[in-house]
């Protein structure tokens, strides 16, 4: 399961956790040219510890490591909006709020007539959303349906 | 009012009414249909046109698009469904360059058709061509439904505050379509009312023209405009349209939602399952193909065919056309007498799915096995279709929406998707194994397809798109509709097919005669007998799958029929055709859509996996006996 690009929280920036001494640090400071290191000019491919000087390889700039890692991704949790329609039980009722996420979403449902002020029915939640919008059935995931935001009728 | 709307206040309902004769002004010479999807926009283009339409792909691109023609001369065209005239996929890029090719042309004019019973979503497109300041003409289709509803609609009232003619029709019935002819020559530009914030306005108004959409765009341009669209065409559909009961619905609606049920949804899936299987494998696959191959091919054709050749003194043309390799025996026979039966009841099946609504609510249900592999539920849809001919279900891979799903879609297409030909195939062969020989070819099938498909989803950078499907009604579907669509698709694959067939014999029949097929056989003995166990004559058969892989496993079926291959072999031999690449035309198609190096890379990819997995099977069912039973 891959994540959607709806609005979320932004990606915390990486840090890394040092094998030796256990400091949290960010890699790839400035903490190298400062320190001296004669290959930090080039950029090089390591990574130390800031406390222990304790060096490890830099993922970030290994395409295998990468790879490795992208196999292993994991879905991020499910945003969902506080008062968002994912959050509905089926047969529920309710008015489209406003919208929120990626423009291109956005514009593919306000193209099929959600937009605000429409009411929105839920019929089903499993296996996935099935939405009654006036005379149109939509069927959307989770995360679609996250991105509406609603008000009670 | 500055608009003298001669049409208003001669309408009397749905159908029947005649409209009073238009202020004489050019017949139109060219007619756009254009509507949201679903609306019976193709139905309306039938009964206008008759039987005098053709269909040709949309310059500079794969769209198909139907021409037809009036009975008067006008030239009419029906553009893919769309939503909005800002386009989000191609189909609708094709739909909206359509509508501005009207625009400033006094002898063309838009015939837009609503689904009656939607008239708010139907007006968001009417805003937009009025936008454009193009003569329109609007349907409102499938009234009878509306009325049904008790839905109704004030035509008069809308004609006046649009400015256009407004028409009621029951397309399928051929109702109201001889105004909707009349109603050509008055056709209008909406009055464009629509209270769109300025910023909003221009800018849409510059992408709506632009031939070329522009990239740069204000953050969320396309939801606010739709959003003030919407807006406005809901306050038009409240006052002139009545709201409906949506309790009067019977079967369709409640087929509709048992079809996509947490629980009921199951059965109905394994349902059409089966009926697809009876018809296509068992009844098409079994008896058609009896029928055709020895009815009619081994008892008729072939034995004709050698006596008339018989009367040939020299043997290279007799060989040619009826030898072992015989372009008549071979080709022609594997092509019409096994496959054509196959595709014909395959995509009758297909087409009457497609037509009944339940494809969309198919993906739902699949949605979350779709997940697993970096796709989604739409992505079900060329995966069927696929059942059918999978350089076809390429094409329709553009229904996804990110280069990610449909890169990945066509991978899986390629490798592990039997097309209907080969499926029928290899269902005549499981029938001669044992049930759990059967399942071994299932079971590595889809183990490889799933691991692949997880794996590249991972490798494969990019994301996947987000789910969202409109589910058209369930109805029944129309006869003539089915045939029409069947007919287009079998003749799509017989000259897509027979050729290769064709090609494919005389190749074989070449290297028969240059004595080189001895030379390949033996070159293919490591892999074929050291690595799969198969008779060392399977080579030929995998030479040819590089052709069409439902090529080879015709020849694999004879031979296994002939006795030459044990169970063991047979489930091996099924396993790595099915692995193959579908055929040449799906390696041009993919390059066609995703460039050379992509369609050599799954090509490189591809052949060594079939082997390897072949060989894998081989060693499983040796070391554990499991399907070899007596």
């Amino acid at each position: 399961m891959t994540t959607l690009p709806l609005a979320g929280v932004p990606p915390a920036a990486p840090s890394f956790t040092c094998p030796m001494c256990g400091l949290a640090y960010q890699p790839g400071g400035s903490t190298c040219k400062e320190h001296g290191c004669p290959i930090a000019i080039g950029g090089c491919a390591t990574q130390h510890c800031p406390r222990c000087g304790y060096t490890m390889p830099d993922e970030s700039r290994s395409g295998a490591a990468r790879l490795i890692r992208r196999l292993f991704r994991r879905g991020a949790a499910k945003p969902a909006h506080a008062g968002s329609l994912a959050e509905l039980p089926s047969g529920s009722t309710c008015v489209v709020e406003r919208l929120e996420g990626d423009p291109e979403l956005l514009a593919r449902l306000t193209a099929q007539g959600i937009a605000p002020g429409v009411s929105v029915h839920v019929l089903q939640r499993l296996p996935t959303f099935v939405i009654e919008v006036g005379e149109t059935t939509i069927g959307l995931e989770t995360a679609v349906a996250a991105a509406i935001v609603i008000r009670p009728e | 009012m500055d608009f003298n709307i001669e049409t208003s206040g001669t309408w009397t309902g749905a159908g029947g009414a005649v409209l009073t004769p238009p202020v004489p002004s050019p017949k139109p010479r060219k007619i756009v249909l254009l509507g949201n999807p679903n609306v019976g926009k193709s139905a309306l283009f039938n009964a206008l046109t008759g039987l005098r339409a053709t269909v040709s792909n949309y310059p500079g691109t794969t769209v198909e698009v139907m021409r037809g023609r009036l009975a008067d001369g006008g030239e009419v065209i029906d553009s893919p469904g769309l939503n909005s005239l800002l386009p989000l996929s191609e189909d609708e890029r094709v739909s909206s360059e359509l509508v501005r090719s009207v625009r400033g042309d006094d002898g063309a004019v838009v015939v837009q058709v609503a689904d009656a019973k939607n008239l708010r979503r139907a007006l968001l497109l009417t805003g937009q061509l009025a936008q454009l300041e193009v003569k329109t003409v609007l349907v409102l289709n499938m009234h009878d439904e509306a009325e049904a509803r008790g839905i109704k609609l004030d035509l008069a009232g809308l004609e006046t505050a649009l400015g256009i003619p407004v028409l009621a029709t029951v397309a399928t019935r051929g109702r109201g379509i001889a105004s909707v002819t009349q109603a050509l020559a008055s056709a209008r530009v909406p009055r464009n009312h629509w209270p769109l914030p300025e910023d909003v306005a221009e800018q849409a108004l510059a992408l709506l023209t632009a031939s070329d959409a522009p990239s740069q765009q204000a953050e969320g341009l396309h939801a606010r405009y739709h959003e003030a669209l919407l807006a406005h065409a809901g306050t038009l559909a409240k006052r002139f349209a009545s709201d409906g009961l949506s309790t009067g619905q019977r079967v369709s609606r409640r087929l509709g939602r048992l079809a996509v049920h947490p629980l009921w949804g199951w059965p109905i899936l394994a349902a059409v399952l089966w009926v697809l299987y009876e018809f296509v494998g068992v009844f098409g696959a079994g008896t058609l193909v009896d029928l055709m191959e020895n009815g009619l091919f081994h008892k008729y054709l072939n034995p004709w065919a050698v006596a008339a050749f018989s009367y040939v003194p020299w043997s290279l043309p007799r060989d040619l056309f009826v030898g072992e390799y015989g372009l008549i025996t071979m080709g022609l026979s594997y092509g019409l007498a096994i496959v054509l039966p196959i595709i014909v009841t395959f995509f009758t099946a297909f087409a009457l799915l497609e037509d009944s609504g339940y494809l969309p609510r198919l993906a739902v249900m699949t949605d979350r096995v779709f997940r697993l592999m970096g796709l989604n539920g739409k992505a079900v849809l060329p995966m069927v279709l696929g059942l059918g001919c999978d350089t076809m279900a390429t094409l329709t891979t553009r229904i996804l929406p990110t280069r990610k799903e449909r890169l990945l879609a066509m991978l899986l297409l390629a490798l592990g998707v039997p097309c209907s030909a080969q499926l029928g195939v290899i269902l005549a062969m499981l029938a001669v194994v044992p049930f759990a020989a059967g399942m071994i070819w299932f079971t590595a099938l889809a183990a490889v397809m799933i691991t692949v498909g997880w794996l590249a989803a991972r490798v494969l950078p990019g994301e996947r798109g987000a789910f969202v499907v409109e589910l058209p009604p369930m109805r029944l579907p129309g006869l003539e509709n089915v045939l029409s669509k069947t007919a287009a698709r079998v003749e799509w694959y017989l000259k897509e097919a027979l050729p290769l067939f064709l090609v494919g014999t005389f190749v074989l029949f070449l290297l028969d005669r240059l004595h080189l097929l001895e030379v390949i056989i033996r070159a293919g003995e490591p892999v074929v007998t050291g690595v799969l166990g198969l008779p060392k004559e399977a080579s030929a058969a995998f030479l040819i799958g590089f052709l069409r892989r439902d090529f080879a496993a015709t020849r694999l079926f004879d031979m296994s029929r002939g006795g030459g291959l044990d169970t063991v072999q047979i489930v091996v031999a099924m396993v790595t055709i099915t692995l193959f690449i579908p055929c040449i035309a799906n390696v041009f198609m993919i390059a066609k859509e995703r460039g050379w190096k992509t369609a050599a890379a799954m090509a490189a990819f591809i052949f060594p996996l079939a082997f390897g997995v072949g060989g894998l099977v081989r060693v499983f069912m040796q070391s554990t006996g499991i399907g070899v039973g007596p």
